[in-house]
């Protein structure tokens, strides 16, 4: 294993939404910190930095990942997906029209997290059950609008037609 | 015109559950939260925290860390006070003890987490490296832990409390005691309230930026009013209020948290002028637990005095708050008990009354504002008694209520602490509730299911909630305050509508709301036109709480459309040859009453405004716009209730919440789907702070719940799907009939929640009066039983 100095910068190479970056850290910096400060993807967000409310979840190589408790060296050679990369042009997805539509999000702070764990999900999972849902979703915490609004969302018909597209792609 | 003008408003978007408009800039991850600003050559600030509750510092050395490379400046508590005292909190009653909090600790610290020292840095790892170097001494001094300590007063928490006491107060006193002596009836309790945070997912932060050349100050804070904040960094630090300016970006949430004035922003603002490059301090989710303000802190004993029919006859109520080192600014310690007296018989025709209060310091974090203020605590109590006295007359939770609430033949009724009702459906929740628990079938299948050795309970909570807080409603709860709150109406030269409101949001949407009351004043879609808030450049105000937006927001911008609308009515009557008493706005346009042929669009008459001086009539005054205040001429009461339906596992102590209903009654609803919202957000905290959250102090004052791995907020496994129906009773105080409603579920729902649990285990005689409801408190109840 290479040894590195404590502020030594190390070098990164990594995809984020089918781009890629180089960018140069020090080994301590965690991963939220640096998509949103070395490359600028702000749209993740940090609430507790110890692994707990889940505002920072992302997709790394397709599976959720608390981006707090990862660091950024952790990227290297990864395939990672962050808010920024999941509406097409000006068109949101089916999944964040469905949190639009069924008023999912209110201060918006968790929302990120909830779309990546929703997103897992339903690539797994095209139509969970609402108690499938709530299960899958404990993990991230939403302080506005007492959850049910999110099932509604991830349970929508038109969610659904979306994740089987995607499955199958 | 006067301040509490009711101007018409013509309902079309009104009522209309028109989505949010700035969800997808939130669902893309675009929104900028005060985390994601970033200024050129940009500083970071860290604070140095106090270990102790209460200590002497004996000896601070910062040579180390200003050594450091990278460390621009580092500031002990010495340092500020040249600057400012601090943060003095006081309101104007008789006997009230202010206190000052300095913005870094000098001399004492006073609670855990109180800041000693900043450091600031060209990253915040580099600052937070920093820290490590201050080396402090501290001489521990005794602590006051809790309020039996407080009350015994062998140590001060702050010296300029005396007694331990910053307040005490008698709201009403009335001759009770013959009502409990004759009474058929008397149920108590002494009732522990836990300590909360509400805790919004996104912490607190600022970035202050000072130009020393042309002396403009730009303050950036995730906080519910930037007015406020104006006002108190020009008075506290001595700069001239016009050269500042405060903004609020996107809110991740602030629940009353963020409604308070920090020390920690007088702190970052005044580094700002001094080093002449912006500072940013974003918060950690330690620092929040620790120094964020705390909330809910009440001791309450609380009797209820009741015949033979289940009438109440009498109410005793004395209530502690635990408050803190300090008071908190602007609200103080009064934020809780002071808050939660007044209201003490809420929806109920009792017409005796005695409330005592009184405020407590203790080393702890200040006590502050968290939705549902004061209220919730005295709620749990009185709502679980009258439970408590529905089985032992053995009547229904229903009947009981229906038998005391206040019934449209009582209105306008004034109750025992002077709060008058003009209307309000209280006999209509209790029996929608009724309807939507199924009542009857309930207990079937409670006692279907205590057969089989489970526990379900039901508990039913009704409430009246203060809303749109002005003057009155702040003079009702014995503050002071006058309030005065701007927004500013303009018709753009193309005929679309530009909103200016002193209201920012956290959350609630008001970029659609505020717009769809806009629209219905000047009768245009809901998409021509824009709110913007987040700026005090345009607008005056004290900010988004206590269930103000809808209120305010409807009655300022409702007083600044009507004038911006009699300009128009002006031009189009002139334009169009009739009286402009005969034009209506309607339709993206003006026409005549009676003739729609005869009509402009509203860029016509917008254009003829701005650009055709020949259409004007004569001496016509151009300006398309208008600043207008509201201040609602009396308090608007809205109303409602919530029943829950628990489930207690007697062997594992754990509760699951089954099922939970919700009545409200907010007047005309300006968007059904933003009220729901507000509803099930409320309840989830509800559940939370009942059964879930606590603010644990040891013996010592240390802050033992500083993660949230401690600190257990409610997830999508603990609240369940909600039942909501509406009634809708417009008050004749606010245009369109629109109420507040935003702190309801936090009034009245955790009663309803410890109600459900109360009845699971009535059976076996627990009665449980101190919160949350835990597992291990369930154990312990079960242990203590009496059988
Ligand atoms: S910030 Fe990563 S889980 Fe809270
Ligand atoms: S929408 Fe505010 S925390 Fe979820």
């Amino acid at each position: 294993m290479k040894r590195v100095a404590e502020d030594e910068l190390i070098q990164v190479r990594t995809t984020v939404n089918g781009r890629s970056y180089t960018f140069s850290t020090e080994a301590r910096v965690n991963l939220a910190d640096a998509l949103r400060y070395e490359l600028g993807l702000l749209g993740t967000k940090v609430g507790c930095e110890h692994g707990v409310c889940g505002a920072c979840t992302i997709l790394v190589d397709g599976k959720s990942a608390r981006a707090c408790l990862m660091l950024g060296v952790q990227a290297e050679g990864r395939d990672i997906s962050t808010i920024e990369g999941w509406a097409t042009g000006k068109e949101l997805n089916p999944l964040q029209e469905s949190f639009r539509r069924h008023h999912a999000l209110q201060c918006g702070f968790c929302t990120s997290g909830f779309l990546a764990t929703a997103t897992e999900l339903l690539r797994e999972n095209p139509t969970p059950t609402r108690e499938e849902v709530r299960e899958r979703i404990s993990g991230n915490l939403c302080r506005c609008t007492g959850y049910e609004t999110i099932v509604d969302a991830i349970c929508d018909p038109e969610v659904a037609a979306f994740a089987r597209g995607e499955q199958s792609a | 015109m006067s301040k509490d003008q009711v101007v018409e408003i013509r309902k079309q978007a009104i009522g209309q559950s028109v989505p949010n408009k700035e969800s997808a800039t939130l669902l893309t991850g675009r929104a900028e939260y005060i985390a994601d600003i970033s200024l050129p050559g940009m500083l970071h600030a860290a604070f140095v925290r106090s270990p102790f509750a209460h200590a002497k510092i004996t000896h601070i050395d910062v040579s180390a860390a200003s050594d450091m490379a990278g460390v621009e400046l580092v500031w002990t508590g010495a340092d500020v006070l040249i600057h400012t005292p601090g943060i003095t909190s006081s309101v104007d009653r008789e006997g009230f003890v202010p206190t000052t909090q300095p913005a870094i600790a000098h001399d004492i610290v006073r609670f855990v987490g109180e800041t000693v020292a900043v450091v600031v840095a060209t990253s915040r790892q580099i600052a937070e490296d920093a820290l490590e170097l201050i080396d402090i001494d501290y001489e521990e001094l005794p602590v006051v832990a809790n309020i039996e300590q407080a009350h015994a007063a062998t140590a001060l928490a702050n010296e300029a409390v005396p007694n331990n006491v910053y307040f005490r107060n008698t709201r009403v006193n009335h001759e009770v005691d013959d009502a409990f002596s004759n009474a058929a009836l008397v149920v108590d309790g002494v009732f522990h309230n836990n300590r909360v945070s509400a805790a919004p997912i996104e912490t607190r932060g600022c970035i202050a930026q000072h130009e020393w050349t042309s002396g403009l100050t730009t303050f950036w804070s995730a906080t519910q009013m930037p007015g406020i904040l104006r006002t108190m960094l020009a008075m506290f630090l001595q700069i001239p209020e016009q050269t500042i300016e405060v903004i609020t970006p996107q809110v991740g949430g602030g629940f009353g948290q963020k409604a308070h004035v920090f020390p920690e922003e007088l702190t970052v603002c005044l580094l700002a002028r001094e080093i002449g490059r912006p500072i940013s301090w974003i918060e950690d989710r330690q620092e929040n637990l620790l120094s964020a303000t705390h909330a809910k802190h009440q001791l309450n004993s609380m009797a209820l005095a009741i015949d033979e029919a289940g009438k109440f006859l009498a109410i005793k109520h004395h209530s502690t708050t635990d408050g803190g080192a300090y008071n908190c600014l602007p609200w103080t310690v009064g934020v809780e008990s002071e808050c939660g007296a007044p209201i003490v018989t809420s929806t109920y025709k009792i017409e005796l009354a005695r409330a005592e209060t009184i405020e407590v310091a203790t080393n702890k974090c200040p006590i502050g504002s968290y939705r549902g203020v004061g209220y919730t605590a005295g709620h749990i109590a009185r709502e679980n008694l009258i439970d408590r006295a529905a089985r032992k007359l053995k009547i229904s939770p229903f009947e009981i209520r229906r038998r005391n609430v206040l019934l449209s033949e009582d209105f306008p009724y004034t109750n025992a602490t002077g709060l008058i009702t003009r209307e309000g459906t209280f006999l209509e929740t209790v029996n929608t509730l009724e309807r939507m628990v199924d009542y009857d079938s309930f207990r079937q299948r409670q006692t279907a299911a205590r057969a089989e050795g489970k526990y379900l309970g039901l508990g039913l909570s009704i409430f009246n909630e203060v809303t749109g807080m002005g003057t009155r409603a702040l003079n009702f709860l014995d503050l002071p305050i006058t309030t005065h709150d701007t927004s500013t109406v303009r018709v753009d030269p193309t005929g679309t509508v530009t909103v200016t409101t002193s209201l920012v949001s956290a959350g609630q949407s008001h970029a659609t709301t505020l717009a769809q009351v806009a629209a219905d004043a000047l009768g245009v879609p809901v998409d021509n036109v824009v709110v913007r808030s987040g700026s005090t450049a345009n607008t005056q105000g004290l900010g988004t709480w206590a269930s103000r937006g809808a209120v305010i927001g409807a009655g300022s911008i409702g007083r600044a459309a009507d004038v911006v609308r009699e300009k128009i009515k002006q031009i189009a009557g002139h334009m169009l040859e009739v009286s402009p008493a005969d034009i209506e706005l309607a339709d993206n346009g003006v026409r005549v009453a009676g003739v729609p042929t005869r009509s402009m669009t509203m860029a016509e008459v917008a254009g003829a405004i701005y650009f055709a001086e020949a259409a004007h009539p004569e001496n016509f005054d151009p300006t398309l716009e208008a600043t207008a205040t509201f201040d609602p001429a009396d308090l608007v009461l809205a109303n409602g209730g919530h029943a829950a339906i628990a489930e207690v596992d007697i062997d594992t102590g754990i509760v699951r919440i089954e099922k939970f209903f919700a009545v409200e009654d907010c007047g005309q609803m300006i968007n059904p789907m933003v009220v729901e919202g507000q509803i099930r957000g409320g309840i989830a905290q509800a559940i939370g702070s009942c059964m879930l959250e606590d603010l644990v102090h040891d013996e010592n004052g240390q802050l033992t719940t500083t993660t949230l791995m401690d600190y257990l907020l409610p997830t999508s496994m603990d609240v369940p799907d909600i039942e909501i129906e509406h009634l809708e009773t417009p008050t004749d105080l606010v245009p369109g009939g629109i109420k507040g409603m935003g702190e309801s579920a936090m009034i009245s729902a955790p009663a309803a929640v410890v109600g459900a649990v109360n009845d699971a285990l009535a059976c076996c005689n627990i009665f449980i009066q101190q919160y949350p409801i835990s597992p291990e408190r369930i154990f312990q109840e079960l242990q203590n039983a009496p059988n």
